[in-house]
């Protein structure tokens, strides 16, 4: 079995996991297990959450690489789909020009759902969060219009601001804004309510979880770096929720 | 409390399709954050405070989600990201937010603190959850050993 091809599938495969929002451990892992199955020896691999090395030995010789991933989006879909390639190959359902062309393809998919229905999940999300945390029947439509606004907004402004927290802060702003507005006008709805329910789609969820699971893992380095990405991301819409209330005031 | 159920379930099936999880899998992410949601919303009855309750919903919700990655073979973040979004201590935050906008520092660090300890509680659970996993595992493979 020719070593580049088993160095390309393996980075192949814990790029698009680290890419699409997977733990660490499981991109070393995953790594790891498609080479040691290819009957490369001394395998040795490792990941942050913007790079990874992979070296192993075969037939005498050493081979390292190292790839980085500097975007970083949420893509569950994706990464279940290697894990499924990785578990088949290891078992031996495929071989391995197989289980590369299948990663190509997934590389290149797009998004599972259209980009309406995420923006619609957005806002039934923050609508549903918005009741949940105590508000009226009245404060479900405002407060999913204002979730939809911050999607639409982190869409729209990151192909401008290249920051990702920029966005984030900008986001929460004008999602914010629009519930100083709603409320202006209403007098009678929660403004609470609707900035609690708007802000929830930036919540920083799998960061959190990734960052645990990657400490657990013992990826200290991951999990901390993950866990200051997540502490940024509640730092920045904090502070424009800050903002907007001292406008209230 | 129906209301609240449906909700919650909403809310978790909705945080599926932002993250992308495959089709089959978003019916079992709505589910674990109802179930979450129930044992958050029913434990206060018994007289439990919001740490403990937080902790053992993050905890069932980890536990349901490793269970239902092993059955429709899965990773388990597919379910536990949306599971816990129900128990995110979003007013808490808010509150402490607004405290520290009114100048009241010592009220807003005392929230503040509260949002972070109620955070850490979901920390723990989820962990709780996967630790469960992890040493199921590792006495089946010692026993295995041992044979």
């Amino acid at each position: 079995m020719s070593s580049d091809l088993v160095m390309d599938t393996c980075l192949l495969a814990g790029s698009i996991i680290l890419k699409n929002g997977g733990e660490t451990y499981r991109t070393e892992e995953t790594m790891a297990r498609i080479a040691q199955a290819a009957g490369m020896d001394d395998v040795n691999s490792s990941a942050t959450p913007t790079s990874i090395i992979l070296s192993f030995r075969c037939k005498g010789f050493d081979h390292t690489r190292m790839v980085r991933t500097p975007t970083r989006t949420t893509n569950l879909n994706k990464i279940t789909l290697v894990n499924d390639v990785s578990r088949r190959f290891v078992g031996g359902g495929i071989t391995l020009e197989q289980a590369y062309l299948t990663l190509c393809e997934i590389d290149q998919k797009k998004p599972l759902y259209p980009k309406w229905m995420q923006h619609l999940a957005a806002a039934t999300a923050s609508g549903s969060f918005a009741m949940l945390a105590g508000g009226t029947w009245l404060d479900l439509l405002p407060s999913a219009m204002a979730g939809l606004i911050v999607n639409l907004s982190i869409e729209y402004l990151e192909q401008f601001v290249r920051m990702k927290f920029f966005t984030e802060f900008s986001a929460a702003l004008l999602g914010g804004l629009f519930a100083l507005l709603v409320v202006t006008i209403f007098p009678e709805l929660h403004i609470s309510i609707i900035i609690i329910g708007a802000m929830l789609p930036m919540f920083p969820g799998i960061a959190i979880t990734n960052s645990l699971r990657d400490l657990l893992a013992g990826d200290l380095v991951a999990g901390v770096s993950r866990g200051v990405e997540a502490m940024l991301t509640a730092v920045s819409v904090a502070v424009a929720t800050a903002i907007i209330l001292s406008f209230m005031r | 409390m129906l209301l609240g159920l449906a909700l919650s379930f909403m809310s978790s099936m909705a945080w599926c399709v932002l993250f992308n999880v495959p089709v089959r899998t978003i019916l079992a992410g709505g589910i674990a954050g109802m179930v979450g949601y129930i044992v958050y919303s029913l434990l206060p009855l018994l007289n439990a405070e919001v740490l403990l309750s937080t902790f053992v919903s993050a905890a069932i919700v980890s536990l349901l989600s490793q269970f239902m990655s092993i059955y429709l073979r899965v990773p388990s973040t597919n379910f536990s990201v949306a599971g816990i979004i129900p128990l995110v201590p979003g007013s808490l935050a808010y509150k402490s937010m607004l405290a520290f906008v009114n100048n009241d520092y010592v009220e807003g660090i005392t929230l503040a603190t509260k949002t972070m300890m109620v955070a850490g509680a979901i920390a723990s659970g989820l962990i709780f959850g996967i630790s469960v996993v992890t040493i199921v595992k590792g006495a089946r493979y010692a026993g295995k050993r041992a044979q």
